[in-house]
Parts: structure tokens; C-alpha cells; sequence
């Protein structure tokens, strides 16, 4: 029989945030950081204009990749454009209970006409939250919404050139975002076990970092995107 | 072998006019009454019918009718009712007797009236395609709207969403339901809220290991069925069995009613056991059975009869197909009338083949399992098993092909030279009066238990004092905590992990992985052959001549934590034997009684199997010409048991020399467990057998001469002191850690399985002894003369078991 690595108990056990309900824990910020245009060209991604207000770019943290029943979020990060500024907010939880919670506040953010931003969400992030849902006998608040899932445009714009299609990739070549003492996303899953095992916190606010710089990294492809379509449509304009 | 003149013997038992089951069984008695060591007929009957149920929906009444189906069989119509009524069923009725339709007609009505759906599952996906098939037919028929499809490990990934969201009837096996559906079950939400029904087909294959496991998979498959708010209704068929009801309850854990009698009309069934003539009296060899299944065929087929040939493996198919074809297809320009059918062709070849033995163009057919079941191939005169398909059910289903309801058919089992083969053969009865074998399994084993806890507890958390089967979780939620991949919050335990555990799951096979034969010759990298885990160490340790096909090769590594064995060709003159040590320590003892002069018991035993070497035996001559030493880990197991002792006055005063009691020992054991494979319907490697004392201070292994060798604990020969305890005792355990329920039962049945034994040792042609009673012995042995008559190792064993034999 294997045994579990024991978690050393830290006294380290701050979590970032807020309690808005026992064992969820809330943070927003509110940055700048870019300026989009009102109207997102979404061509690139075979989807129709769309306004930079109906945007919601999301990205959860869990506990493995696994797949199945088995695998929960316990953090889920979504950001939009208010007022031409960025919001970031986190859910987090610290302990199991506090899943149903967390399910319904995000859920309490998205709107009938949201559109969804993400990096390979359509194949895992929706998916897996809507399995969540579904076991905690919650209806699905992503069914029918549209999904911008840029992981597919990068990849038919990139694949040839880059030496692999990862946000960490797209961010550094097309925006040249370098992370400094980013927490491997791999590293996820042990971060949140070794905090809810009494041991410290640290890395699970470094998951949060590294989560809220993905929901950046997120915002400025698309908007990359978006522009160098506009570019592309009217050089061929252009010419003809 | 076809020498002419055999041919031509043959050739003269053919029918003239097109013949049928009975003309051509009683030919065959009268031509070869020396082989044939059981003839019956089992009578037909007229059939039993009732109508088309009322509350049926007039579609499917429509639909039936255009399918020609009028009215039901009386099972059929049993079942109907008994469904109606709620109840989990279980059908139990021979092959061919319109069993499909017992659970077609609720399946179909709910999913009609209801929108309800019904998750099948088969142990193959060829039956699970052929149903399939089949139902698409019917609701074409009657434009019934139902879907039905199946999803196995072939199912496209494209196609998995629609089949989850649209299918009204998915068709799929344990093992799919294991490992892909109910760890995703959260996809299958909309299929769950509605099931209706479960229909298990083949549930006598669900046994030992395997049904314990699959037992484990129906649990899980409740508790998630639970979470969606839906009980649904199990619907079983099984072929016949001691037990079919027990087993069925089992399985699911809950009261079924049985369908047992069959109301579909048959004709009379003709069954022949044969056991090849012997070849070579001195070494009691046999002719194969290959060559006397090829001309049973040939003779049927000539004599205008639709045949159909079972073969234990592909390659024998492949044989089998190849003479009849130079017998029957040497014309190009004909249509072929003999075809080959097997697990490994394409889909579209097995269709055709199906086709054309519907059409009648077909008139031999060559096949392993795959066409036990199901598969609508039309009617058939005549089934030839080359070998014992494993169990008596399997040969009544293989047999059960043949029929037709004016007609006579017959099938003629032809025993191959296994052991197992050369019992069945010898035991018409088993065929005839109540079937002896059981099936069994034991879904609480703590090692398949907890596998099963653990996929559980990743599909949904457990909550409080949840039970899992008939056990509270929690302990076992515990050593999950433990090890870490679980995680207590309150009274609920969560999945952590960041694994997948059915996927480390497996439900066929034995914990430890089979292991694959690699050949290296000339620089080829091929699979050639699978070792069992069990089998590994006595076969394919470095040195060992491993025989594929009578092809020797050599094993030149032996890869044992990758589970490869590197071999190449080679031509040599000898083979080799492992020396094998099993030595058993009693543990506990649950249970005890006298068994004769002597005690039977039943209990917890500690096995350890080790290979300190192997013998180097030359072909033919059987000289024993080297020693090779092998170093491979011991392998130890705690597992259940039942064993036989004698007290030591007893012996004493039975046997002259100690030897003498040894070898009758090592014979009881050969005979006893031939006979308890078959009463717990064991798998060959879920059952082994072993000699030693009851403290684990000795153990006795066969030597070359096929006499007991008395080795102490180190493995090393020894002999005892005259005034040492001896206690020699004959144990039969379960090879699987924990046991998986075979000894308890084998201990209920303790004095039938002496009986038994005795009277396979006494019934058997072998003078002295044989491998299918008492094991291999000396060719000196089987020629000595009548003056040793009571010390042969036959006499020895029945020696023994007569001290044993219930008073």
C-alpha cells in the first residue's frame, strides 16, 4: 500500500481573498491592461463580431487531467472589460464543501448573451465544469453560450512555426510576456491538496498568479487576433 | 495421416440419400464402437406456444408479424409477464431457443411507450454487434423509431455523443461499462435518468475472477443508476447451469424470478463422445483430435448434412479449414463450400460468411467461440467440437447449434489428449443427468473489493455509512485515505487523486498481467505467444525450451518486471521441465470434518512457489542430460484452501514404505483436482493442487520417474527421519491472493469430490496410471508385471482415496 506524502503543517494558511461563503474565497482586481476595440473581429475563429462587453475569459485550476467524475476545479478564474478596464476575479476553495457555492457564484456571472474566451476550454474547462454541475444537481450555466476557444486559431496560424501551440508560447511570441517564479501548472493540483491537508498556502497563491496571468495572456491573443484579422481583411480589401 | 486406405472406410459410411442426426450417428457407433465412450439422444419436443401478448404496442405486434413471428414461445411469453410484473428475470433456456426475444419485447415496449432506454451487455463485441443487427431488422420491420446501437472500443469518438444523447438501446460489454462509462457517467446523464432496463446476456461466463469483478461493476453501476434517481430492471439469460437462479442473484444482489422451460420445438439431438483410438498402447498416446474431427466432418458434409466445426484457437480453425477444402473447394471455378469463421476477420468477411450459411450455399463451416451464440447462421445438422470447450454448459451451447425442429441433428464432442478432456470424455453422465457444474463468485474478495471502492469512489463521493455491496465502505474509505488518493471532509469522502483507477482496473485478468513471447530470430521482434502470470516462471525462465506449435524455441532473457520473454529458434534434442516447489503453510483453519480414516478441512493457507532450477530431457529416450539453475523472485500468496490428511497410524499400517504413501498422495492430487475443476467451473489457472506436510516442513513434487520427491524447505531433496511426523497432505487453493471462493464450496462437496476421484481413477483404460488420472508415470511402470499390480501409482492413489472415502 502507498502511502500519501504527509502535508508538514505550515503556519503559512493565508489564502488570497475574501470568504463570501464558508470555504470560498473571492479576489478581484481591477488593472489596465490593453484597449480593445468596442467590436471584436471574431472572423479568425468563424464566429460574427462580436462587443467587448459580452466577453468573458475564463480558465479553471484542478486537480489532475485525468478526465472523468473524479477530477474537480478549485479555482476558477474569469476576467472582462468593464469600462474599458480589466477585472480579474477568483473563486477558490478550501475545502470540498464549498464546491456547490463556488459553482453557483460563477454561474451568477455569466449572462444569456455571454461569450466565452478560452485556451482549449471548448475540450477541458467546459466540459469538466459541466460534469461538476451535473454532480452537484446544478443545471449547466455554459450550455448554449458561444465560446471563443482561441487554442484552435493559434494552432492553424502557428503550428508550423512555433515549437508548440501552449499559452506560455502564444504570450511570449505575440505579446512577449515573460513569467518570472511562474508556478508550473503542473504543480496545481499538489498546491491545493498540500493547503487542504493543513500545509501552506503559498503555492495556491501562486496558482492564483499564474491563473490570473493566463486570464491576461487570454484577453491579449484574442485582441492580437482580432486586429491582425482586421489587417489581413483589409490588405486583401487592398489589393483587390 | 489420411492414408488411403482410411479413406476409404470412410467413405463407405456415407448416406446415399441426404441424411440426418440419427442415420448418421448410428452409422458412426456401429463403424467406430471403440472410440465412441457415450451415444444418447436427448428426445425433442413439441413446442409451447402462446399468444402475442395483449399490452404489447400494436407496432411491435405489426412488426413481429411481418417477421413471421405469430405467436410466442411459452418462455417467451413467461418472461413477458414476469417483466410486466417488475421483477428481475432470469432466463435460462437452451441455444437457439429465441432467448433475444425475452428481453427484446419489454426493451423495445418501454422505449416506445416510455422513452425508456436499456443498457445491454455481452461479454464479446460480436455478440454485441450481432444483436445490434438484429434489433435494427425488427425495427425496420415496423418503423418503431427505437435506436439502438453499439459502443465498445471501436466506437468512433464522433459517434459517442449521439449514441450517449439519441440511443434508446446501447449495446456494450462489462468492461466498456467499467472503464468508459461510468467513470464519464455525468455524459450519460440523459441515458441514466431514463434506464429502464439492464439486460446481461451469458452470465454463466460471468465465474471466478472474472464475475467477481463484474459482480463488483453491477454494484457501481446501481450506485450511479441511485445518484440519477432511477432502479432499473435486470434481465438475465444464462445457458444451463447447476445454478443458474443463485448465480443470477449473485450477480445482481437481488431476487430473480427464473424462466427455466423452453417452449421452442425441437428435433431429436443426437450426442456422441469420441475419444481417439490409441496409437501407441505403451505411452497410452492417442491419435490427435484434429484428424478425427477432419473426418467426422468430411463424412457429414458428404452425406449432404450442414456442418459446423469448433476449434479451440484460430490457428486450428485455419487447419481444420484448409483439409476440408482440399476435400470439398479443390474446384476453383465452384463456389466455395467450406468457410473459415473467427474472431480477427473483418466485419464485412464475417457478414458474408453469415449470408451464405443462411442462403445454404455454405455447407461446412470452421469456427472458434464466436459463433457459439447468437449469430444467425440458419439451421444446422450436424456440430463437431475439436476438443472440450472448457465446460459442459459451453459444449451444450456449441451443440445447441445444431437443430432443426423436424429433423434429428447430432454433435459429437471429440476429446483431445488434456486431461480435462480425457475426464469429460469418460463421464457420459455429465451430459446426460443434472449438469455438475456451479458457478461462483466472491464479490467481496478484499483485493477485487477494494479495486472496485476505489472506481466507485472516483465516479461519485460516499457519503456517511454508505454500503458498497453488503459492506460498509468506510474501512476500506480509509485505506483510500491512507494511501492518499482519497480525502475526508465531514462524513464525505472525495476523490483527490489525480489518477484514473478503472483504468489500472482490469476485469479479466489475474492481478499480475500476462506475459508476451518475443521472437528475436534473425533480428525479427515478433509477438509469437501469451504466458499466463501463473505459468511465467515454469515456463519461460532463461534456458527454457518454450514449444509453439511443436516449434521449439529458446528463452534467451526473461524480462519479468516488463513481462517480456526474448526468445529464438532453435533445434535441439531435449526439452525442459522446471523444477517447481510449491510449499504450503496452513494459516487458519475455518472448517473441519472426518473425511473417512482421515480429516478435510478448509481454511487460510501461505503459498510459496519458487523455480530453483530446471532438467534438461532428451527427446524420446527421456534421459535426464543437464541441470540449469534459475533465479527468479519466489512468489507468495495468501490464499484459501481445502485439504485431505491421513493421520500417520493409518498410513502406517496401509503402506509399506513411506514412498509408497507419497506417490498415492501425488496421484489423489492429479485425480481430485481434475475433478474440482470441473465442479467449481474453475479456470485451469484459478485452481492448482500441491502435496506436503501440514506444517510446511516438506513438500512433495513429481519426479522424472513421475514418483514423489520429498523435498524439504530449502527445495533440496531430502529425506525424513524415520522416527520425523508424517503427515502427508493433498491441498487444492485458489491461485489468486485472498482466494476467490472456490474452496469453500469444493469443501461442501468434499465426499462427492473423493467419490469422483475414485471412480476416474478406476474407470480409466490406463493400466498403471495416465496423465488424465493419476498424472504422467514411467513407461517401466506402465509394463511391469502383475506381481507389483498393487503398488502402480494408480493402485497407490486409490489406496489413498479409499482411507478417505466417507465411512
Amino acid at each position: 500500500m502507498k502511502h500519501a506524502p504527509a502535508a508538514l503543517p505550515s503556519s503559512d494558511r493565508d489564502v488570497s481573498g475574501i470568504e463570501i461563503a464558508a470555504g470560498l474565497r473571492y479576489t478581484e482586481v481591477i488593472v489596465d491592461w490593453l484597449t480593445p476595440p468596442p467590436i471584436i473581429d471574431a472572423a479568425f475563429a468563424r464566429m460574427e463580431p462580436v462587443h467587448h462587453d459580452r466577453l468573458l475569459h475564463f480558465d479553471t485550476e484542478t486537480t489532475g487531467l485525468a478526465g472523468g467524475t473524479g477530477t474537480r476545479a478549485f479555482m476558477i478564474g474569469a476576467a472582462d472589460w468593464i469600462d474599458g478596464r480589466f477585472r480579474i476575479r477568483q473563486l477558490t476553495i478550501t475545502s470540498m464543501a464549498a464546491e456547490t457555492a463556488m459553482l453557483r457564484t460563477f454561474a451568477g456571472w455569466l449572462d444569456h448573451d455571454t461569450v466565452l474566451v478560452s485556451y482549449n476550454g471548448k475540450c477541458y474547462d467546459a466540459p469538466l465544469l459541466a460534469t461538476r454541475y451535473r454532480l452537484a444537481r446544478l443545471p449547466n450555466p455554459l450550455l448554449g453560450l458561444g465560446h471563443l476557444d482561441l487554442l484552435h486559431p493559434v494552432r492553424r496560424h502557428w503550428k508550423h512555426q512555433w515549437e508548440n501551440c501552449r499559452l506560455a508560447t502564444a504570450e511570449r511570441q505575440l505579446l512577449g510576456v515573460v513569467r518570472e517564479d511562474d508556478l508550473p501548472g503542473a504543480e496545481a493540483p499538489a498546491a491545493w491538496l498540500t493547503y487542504l491537508r493543513g500545509g501552506s498556502a503559498r503555492n495556491l497563491r501562486r496558482v492564483a498568479q499564474h491563473n490570473a496571468q493566463d486570464l491576461k495572456s487570454l484577453a491579449g491573443v484574442l485582441v492580437h487576433m482580432a486586429m491582425m484579422e482586421g489587417e489581413l481583411v483589409t490588405s486583401v480589401t487592398a489589393t483587390q | 495421416m489420411n492414408a488411403l486406405p482410411d479413406r476409404y472406410a470412410t467413405d463407405e459410411l456415407v448416406l446415399r440419400d441426404p441424411g440426418d442426426g440419427r442415420s448418421l450417428a448410428q452409422r458412426l457407433s456401429k463403424r467406430y464402437a471403440a472410440r465412441i465412450t457415450g451415444a444418447f439422444v436427448v428426445p425433442g419436443r413439441d413446442g409451447s406456444y402462446a399468444p402475442l401478448p395483449d399490452d404489447l404496442p400494436p407496432a411491435l405486434a405489426q412488426a413481429l408479424r411481418s417477421r413471421g413471428i405469430d405467436q410466442l414461445y411459452s418462455h417467451q411469453a413467461e418472461a413477458w409477464k414476469a417483466t410486466q410484473a417488475g421483477a428481475h428475470v432470469a432466463i435460462v433456456t437452451p441455444t437457439a431457443s429465441g432467448k433475444s426475444l425475452c428481453y427484446t419485447l419489454p426493451v423495445i415496449t418501454a422505449a416506445m411507450t416510455n422513452h425508456a432506454k436499456a443498457l445491454y451487455l455481452f461479454p464479446t463485441k460480436a455478440l454485441a454487434q450481432d444483436q445490434v443487427a438484429e434489433l435494427l431488422e425488427l425495427n425496420q420491420a415496423g418503423a418503431l423509431g427505437v435506436k439502438a446501437f453499439t459502443f465498445d472500443g471501436d466506437t468512433p469518438g464522433d459517434a459517442r455523443q449521439a449514441i450517449r444523447l439519441h440511443g434508446d438501446i446501447v449495446v456494450s460489454n462489462p468492461d466498456m461499462l467499467h472503464q468508459a462509462i461510468l467513470p464519464h457517467h455525468t455524459k450519460w446523464a440523459q441515458f441514466f435518468e431514463n434506464l429502464r432496463y439492464v439486460v446481461i446476456d451469458e452470465v454463466h461466463t460471468y465465474r471466478g475472477v472474472f464475475g467477481s469483478h463484474v459482480a463488483n461493476v453491477i454494484r457501481r453501476l446501481k450506485r450511479v443508476c441511485a445518484f440519477y434517481g432511477v432502479t432499473p430492471q435486470f434481465i438475465l439469460c444464462s445457458a444451463t447451469i447447476g445454478n443458474p437462479q443463485e448465480h443470477a442473484e449473485a450477480l445482481i444482489e437481488d431476487a430473480v424470478t427464473a424462466v427455466t422451460e423452453s417452449g421452442a420445438p425441437t428435433g431429436d439431438k443426437h450426442v456422441l463422445l469420441w475419444n481417439p483410438p490409441v496409437v501407441n498402447p505403451d505411452l497410452g498416446l492417442r491419435a490427435s483430435a484434429r484428424s478425427q474431427t477432419n473426418r467426422i466432418a468430411r463424412l457429414a458434409i458428404k452425406s449432404g448434412m450442414k456442418t459446423l466445426v469448433f476449434a479451440q484457437s484460430r490457428t486450428m480453425v485455419e487447419v481444420l479449414t484448409k483439409y476440408l477444402k482440399d476435400v470439398f473447394d479443390h474446384d476453383p471455378r465452384k463456389p466455395p463450400r467450406i468457410r473459415a469463421y473467427r474472431g480477427g476477420y473483418l466485419p464485412k468477411e464475417r457478414r458474408a460468411a453469415e449470408r451464405e450459411m443462411r442462403a445454404g450455399t455454405i455447407d461446412g463451416i470452421v469456427s472458434t467461440s464466436a459463433l457459439e451464440l447468437g449469430v444467425d447462421i440458419g439451421s444446422l445438422d450436424v456440430v463437431v467440437l475439436n476438443g472440450y470447450p472448457g465446460s459442459v454448459a459451453g459444449t451444450w451451447q456449441r451443440f445447441g447449434r445444431a437443430g432443426r425442429r423436424q429433423q434429428s441433428s447430432l454433435g459429437v464432442l471429440v476429446a483431445s489428449s488434456d486431461p480435462l478432456d480425457q475426464y469429460l470424455v469418460r463421464h457420459p453422465e455429465f451430459f446426460q443427468g443434472a449438469t455438475p457444474e456451479h458457478a461462483r463468485i466472491q464479490p467481496d474478495q478484499p483485493l477485487i473489493l477494494l479495486d472496485h471502492i476505489r472506481c466507485a469512489a472516483f465516479e461519485l463521493p460516499f457519503i456517511g455509512d454508505e454500503m458498497f455491496g453488503t459492506e460498509v465502505a468506510t474501512p476500506w474509505l480509509d485505506l483510500l485515505g491512507e494511501e492518499g488518493v482519497m480525502h475526508r471532509e465531514g462524513d464525505r469522502w472525495e476523490w483527490i487523486a489525480d489518477s484514473y483507477p478503472a483504468i489500472a482496473v482490469s476485469l479479466r485478468s489475474v492481478a499480475d498481467g500476462n506475459f508476451v513471447v518475443v521472437d528475436r530470430t534473425n533480428g525479427r521482434q515478433t509477438i509469437i505467444a501469451e504466458v499466463d502470470y501463473s505459468a511465467a516462471a515454469v515456463t519461460l525462465y532463461e534456458g527454457a525450451i518454450h514449444m509453439i506449435q511443436s516449434t521449439p524455441y529458446q528463452v534467451e532473457r526473461l524480462d519479468w518486471e516488463g513481462r517480456k520473454a526474448y526468445v529464438t529458434r532453435t533445434t535441439v534434442d531435449y526439452y525442459t521441465d522446471a523444477i517447481d516447489y510449491t510449499k504450503l503453510k496452513v494459516l487458519d483453519c475455518f472448517d473441519s470434518s472426518h473425511a473417512g480414516c482421515g480429516h478435510a478441512h478448509h481454511g487460510e493457507v501461505h503459498v510459496v512457489r519458487r523455480v530453483p532450477g530446471y532438467k534438461k530431457i532428451r527427446f524420446y529416450s527421456h534421459e535426464n542430460i543437464g541441470y540449469g539453475p534459475v533465479n527468479l523472485p519466489d512468489q507468495e500468496l495468501h490464499t484459501t484452501a481445502v485439504w485431505w490428511q491421513l493421520p500417520q497410524a493409518v498410513l502406517e499400517s496401509a503402506f509399506e514404505q513411506r514412498q509408497q504413501a507419497l506417490d498415492g498422495f501425488l496421484g489423489a492430487a492429479n485425480a481430485l483436482h481434475l475433478v474440482a475443476t470441473v465442479a467449481v467451473m474453475a479456470e485451469a489457472r484459478d485452481l492448482q493442487k500441491s502435496v506436503g506436510s501440514g506444517d510446511g516442513a516438506w513438500f512433495v513434487s513429481a519426479d522424472i520417474s513421475g514418483r514423489g520427491q520429498l523435498r524439504g524447505s530449502d527445495g533440496q531433496p531430502t529425506a525424513l527421519a524415520a522416527d520425523a511426523p508424517f503427515t502427508p497432505t493433498v491441498y487444492l487453493y485458489d491461485a489468486f491472493p485472498g482466494g476467490i471462493g472456490h474452496s469453500e464450496p469444493l469443501f461442501q462437496r468434499r465426499e462427492d469430490l473423493i467419490a469422483q476421484s475414485v471412480s476416474l481413477i478406476e474407470r480409466c483404460d490406463c493400466r498403471a496410471g495416465c496423465p488424465a488420472c493419476v498424472g504422467p508415470i514411467l513407461a517401466a511402470d506402465e509394463q511391469a508385471g502383475d506381481n507389483v499390480a498393487d503398488t502402480t501409482p494408480k493402485a497407490l492413489a486409490l489406496r489413498v482415496l479409499a482411507l478417505l472415502v466417507a465411512l
